[in-house]
């Protein structure tokens, strides 16, 4: 133990002058928010008195809506099905092109002149919104869901092949080289060395994109790509608002359902611990815990 | 023998290796030959389900004697004798009505899968003792249930496509032909093992599989999503080609003289919604998030509360709410896309800003929770400061969102480049509909750049 | 004043972390306050500025008490009591005065508070906190940019300028390497003596509790097992409250070497 030697603080260090950087800065955030969006409400002629009268107006609606219109439930519950199907049929189109993309974008796997161009691709998919992709796939293959699984999954190919290969470019590549190292073929690294590492991702950005696909998938209608936007598009252009109530309510309940089970099992993957659900609460009552030695 | 060969014989004692836990991979190619003996056997057969069951307990029982999951001539015997007296009454069930499949007959046909599920199940469960009897009885149910399904489902699946829909609802008797029994057999058989080896290995993953490949091929068929529509549609592609090019970059007006800016200045009213939407929606998201988060809410009811809320404004999509702000304040109003804009960006914001404040530290929350402060200076001056790159990153990211949402939210008539392209698509204007759609990616494509090399220099 | 009155705390889970503790702390003591981990130290702390609720029993903070306090009331007392950490808390993307003002923000109004316009009386307090430990020099820098000693004085700082009666320091010096432990034990024991502030240190090594403790209260599982002056205290006494012989891990400069 040192003992004595400072009796310090007696003496403090001068005061600093506060910096103006930061105060600078905030003053530039402040401005770089404010002037667009100044720019934008004038734009759009939003004024006070608008505002004022908004929320009377959207109140009407919805109270309009409500109660809903329970003898199109069925109607609605099966269009809201049609929705789901071009969603998942969508997803797993997406799931199985991107998986593939997503190597080849990846600069870790594949060489830097596949990569590049794979990227710019993908991108490029990526840039047009859903809604586009099936007006522009209409005039080829008609009104109808095959249109809108065909523009969803295609969008779908560029958000999760983008999402792939930044998984694949983040894993550890530790593992890899100790396999390059002891002989193993580019397809046996994949298998054992990235495949374990990326995989829990992969499948939870599939699980996700399938949620957002149920969302797009539901107001592709509207253009007249199947689902049940069509319903909701019509009945508030001719304003059967208990009718609309009812298919909202239908689709908010649907998605909040799948957001549920989906977000779940999600974040299971990811931990990769048992689940404490009542599945494997089942699962434990007819297994026994621990396998006998076998003769 | 000498010396050194019988130095190197270490004396390895059995007991201390530990069983090797089973491994998902096996028992998925036991799956589908299972599922292919009942679909071979359903060709076969074509009705006749005693053959049907014959061939697909041959080809059952061999796939478990490969795998090693069942040893002795007994097993194999049980699992063909089982399958032929069960799959015999399934066919008969539905031999009898011989057209769509309605509840009852399912019901009664699928009784009869019990009978080769329960062998399987008793099979795998003597031979490896990794699972008990009670699991006999799941894998049983198991196969019972997904039969029921898949016979509901028979004519989702393509089995009883060649039948003219029509006809089945008008109630006429079609006779259900080799396919619907070889495709049933196949995924009752997918779904069935994959349940009861999923108990054997302890995964979900096999049934998750198998009821994907199900699903997805029932799926697809309800939409009119084949692969033989696809590859037959593919040249059409040639259409999209001759309508959309070369695009028409102007076009005379309603008053029919030519326009300027028709194209650009719809595009800056998008852009001007997508930042009113960001702005406003991030602003109100920033409470709400703090709120939605065990962090730092108030008490279990606001968080709750909260959470609901956001989850709610989450379930409406965009367009929709594009919809009801259209039908509330007017159509063709820019301002009721902003608003929808605004809930999009609320909801988006507040989700991800809530999960980032359950992960920040504690420990600066409890040291000024502890000086005495307010709830609402603890937030600000402890939670606030650490969220607050992530937050200006996600803000730039639903600021790209919003650009890409808001270009269609035009076509049901909130504002913004949608609407002109919503005019041009109604009257089949396709090169006009190029132009414009070349500007809306050309936007979006040059916006993400911007945002994406900003976000990287922020995080 | 602080007076433990049969103080009983049991966690969410049936755990009892703190069993029937009574005693009394005067102004102006300087108390070390040592046990193994889990023996109740950091929850004594924090029953009395009601972070940890008490289940049995009273806790009363100059008269007051914190057993049931409505929300206001516990914040007022909350603001007499500095509290320092062992992992520091500072929030790492603020600057260190902004983590030093957090100590006084129970003093301003809450809309000077929201917009960041301090006053100035309250900046100099601040300031002066930081002169107190020595250093203002660093006012104006991340804290994540500071040593961990100098976070540590960030962290006194900000219990200063709360301008408290009461300090109370959860294991101050456990993330901290020997020289700077003792540098900051040091300045708790100047500010104890030159500002009559009452001091209570949790700490775990017991060399250090004996160079620097008046009082030493001994704590195990939860019960209170001594009570009284440094100087009483032996190798028995030790091993009474660690409930074995003491070992080097037990001393800080024969673990720090």
């Amino acid at each position: 133990m040192s003992s004595t030697v400072t009796t310090q603080a007696s003496k403090s260090p001068p005061r600093p002058q506060a910096p103006v950087g930061p105060r600078l800065i905030r003053w530039g955030v402040t401005l770089i928010i404010l002037i667009p969006f100044i720019w934008g409400a004038l734009g759009l002629e939003i004024s006070p008195g608008r505002i004022a009268r908004a929320p009377e107006l959207v109140w009407n609606i919805v109270s309009a809506m409500f109660p809903p219109d329970w003898s199109i439930l069925g109607r609605s519950m099966d269009k809201m099905l049609e929705s789901l199907y071009i969603a998942w049929v969508a997803t797993i189109i997406g799931a199985m092109f991107s998986f593939v993309f997503g190597f080849l974008a990846a600069t870790n796997m594949a060489p830097r002149w596949i990569a590049t161009p794979i990227r710019a691709l993908l991108s490029a998919i990526r840039a047009f919104p859903e809604l586009v992709l099936a007006i522009m796939l209409i005039p080829a293959f008609g009104l109808g869901a095959f249109t809108g699984t065909l523009a969803l999954g295609l969008h779908s190919i560029g958000t999760l092949g983008k999402l792939t290969s930044e998984v694949i470019e983040g894993i550890d590549e530790g593992p890899l080289e100790a396999m390059k190292s002891a002989g193993g073929t580019k397809l046996s690294t994949i298998r054992f060395g990235v495949l374990p590492q990326a995989m829990p991702n992969i499948l939870a950005y599939w699980l996700y994109r399938f949620e957002i696909n149920v969302r797009a998938s539901a107001v592709l209608g509207i253009i007249g790509a199947g689902g049940i936007g069509a319903d909701l598009f019509s009945f508030l252009k001719f304003r059967d608002f208990p009718q609309a109530g009812m298919t909202l309510l239908v689709v908010m309940v649907t998605v909040l359902l799948i957001d549920g089970v989906s977000g779940a099992v999600r974040r299971r993957i990811i931990s990769g611990e048992p689940g404490k659900g009542p599945v494997s609460k089942l699962m434990g009552l007819v297994r026994t815990p621990r396998p006998a030695p076998q003769q | 023998m000498t010396g050194p060969a019988e130095i190197t014989t270490f004396e390895i004692t059995p007991s201390e290796r530990p069983a090797p836990p089973p491994r998902s991979g096996p028992f998925f190619v036991v799956v589908l030959l299972i599922g292919l003996g009942f679909g071979v056997g359903g060709i076969i057969s074509g009705g006749a389900g005693v053959v049907w069951g014959l061939t697909g307990g041959v080809l059952a029982a061999t796939a478990l004697r490969w795998r090693g999951q069942s040893s002795h001539p007994v097993d194999a015997l049980a699992v063909v004798f089982a399958s032929a007296l069960g799959l015999g009454w399934s066919g008969w069930a539905l031999g009898e009505r011989g057209s769509s499949v309605e509840g009852t007959t399912a019901l009664l046909a699928a009784v009869g899968w019990l009978l080769p599920g329960a062998a399987i199940g008793f099979v795998v469960w003597r031979h490896s003792r990794r699972l008990r009897l009670a699991s006999v009885l799941v894998s049983a149910v198991g196969w019972a249930l997904a039969a029921f399904f898949v016979f509901l489902w028979a004519e989702g699946l393509g089995a009883v496509e060649s039948l003219s829909r029509t006809a089945v609802q008008a109630g006429e008797i079609v006779e259900l032909t080799g396919t619907f029994y070889a495709t049933t057999g196949f995924f009752i058989a997918l779904i069935g093992a994959g349940v009861t080896f999923a108990l054997l290995v302890g995964s979900p993953a096999l049934v998750a599989v198998a009821g994907s490949i199900t699903f997805t091929l029932f799926a697809a068929s309800q939409i009119g999503f084949s692969l033989i529509k696809v590859t037959s549609e593919i040249d059409k592609l040639n259409i999209l080609a001759q309508e959309f090019w070369p695009p028409e970059w102007t076009w005379p007006n309603l008053t029919g003289q030519p326009a300027e800016n028709q194209i650009l200045e719809p595009m800056v009213e998008t852009m001007q919604i997508a930042v009113v939407g960001a702005t406003v929606g991030c602003l109100i998201a920033l409470p709400l998030a703090f709120l939605a988060s065990k962090m730092t809410t108030f008490n279990l009811p606001t968080f709750w509360g909260s959470r609901f809320f956001m989850n709610v404004i989450r379930a409406i999509p965009d367009l929709f709410y594009a919809m009801i702000f259209v039908s509330a304040v007017g159509f063709g109003s820019p301002f009721a896309g902003a608003l929808a804009m605004i809930m999009f960006s609320l909801g988006i914001m507040a989700k991800l800003l809530s999960e980032t404040v359950d992960g920040i530290e504690p420990g600066p929350l409890e040291a000024s929770r502890a000086t005495g402060a307010r709830h609402s200076q603890v937030v600000q001056y402890s939670a606030m400061p650490q969220v607050l790159p992530n937050y200006v990153a996600y803000a730039l990211y639903i600021f790209e969102l919003n650009i890409r949402a808001s270009v269609v939210i035009g076509i049901v008539g909130a504002g913004g480049i949608g609407r002109l392209l919503d005019e041009q698509r109604v009257f089949f204007q396709w090169d006009r509909v190029m132009a414009i759609v070349i500007v809306i990616w050309v936007s979006v494509i040059l916006i993400e750049a911007v945002s994406v090399t900003v976000r990287r220099r922020l995080v | 004043m602080i007076e433990f009155d049969r103080a009983t705390v049991i966690y969410p889970g049936g755990l009892k972390a703190l069993k029937d503790i009574s005693l009394t702390i005067e102004d102006g003591e300087f108390v070390v306050v040592v046990g193994l981990s889990g023996a109740g130290k950091s929850t004594m702390l924090r029953v009395i500025n009601g972070l940890v609720p008490l289940a049995e029993g009273s806790v009363k903070v100059n008269g007051q008490e914190v057993r049931g306090a409505a929300a206001g009331d516990l914040r007022d007392i909350r603001s007499d009591i500095g509290m320092i950490f062992q992992t520091f808390n500072l929030v790492n993307r603020s600057t260190v005065i902004n983590n030093v003002l957090a100590g006084r923000l129970s003093m301003v109004p809450r809309w000077r508070s929201t917009i960041g316009l301090w006053p100035k009386a309250d900046v100099e307090v601040a300031l002066q906190s930081l002169e107190r430990v020595g250093i203002v020099d660093k006012a104006y820098e991340r804290a994540s940019n500071l040593s961990g000693g100098q976070q540590q004085r960030v962290g006194i700082a900000r219990a200063l300028a709360q301008e408290p009666e009461l300090i109370l320091a959860d294991e101050p010096v456990a993330s901290l390497d020997p020289v700077t432990s003792h540098m900051v034990m040091r300045d708790l024991q100047r500010i104890n003596r030159e500002l009559g502030i009452t001091t209570l240190i949790n700490l775990h090594f017991l060399d250090l509790a004996r160079a620097y403790g008046q009082r030493l209260i001994g704590l195990r599982d939860g019960e209170l097992v001594f009570d009284g002056d440094i100087a009483d205290v032996d190798e028995d006494v030790f091993r009474g409250i660690y409930g074995r012989a003491i070992t080097p891990e037990d001393l800080l400069d024969a673990a720090g070497t």
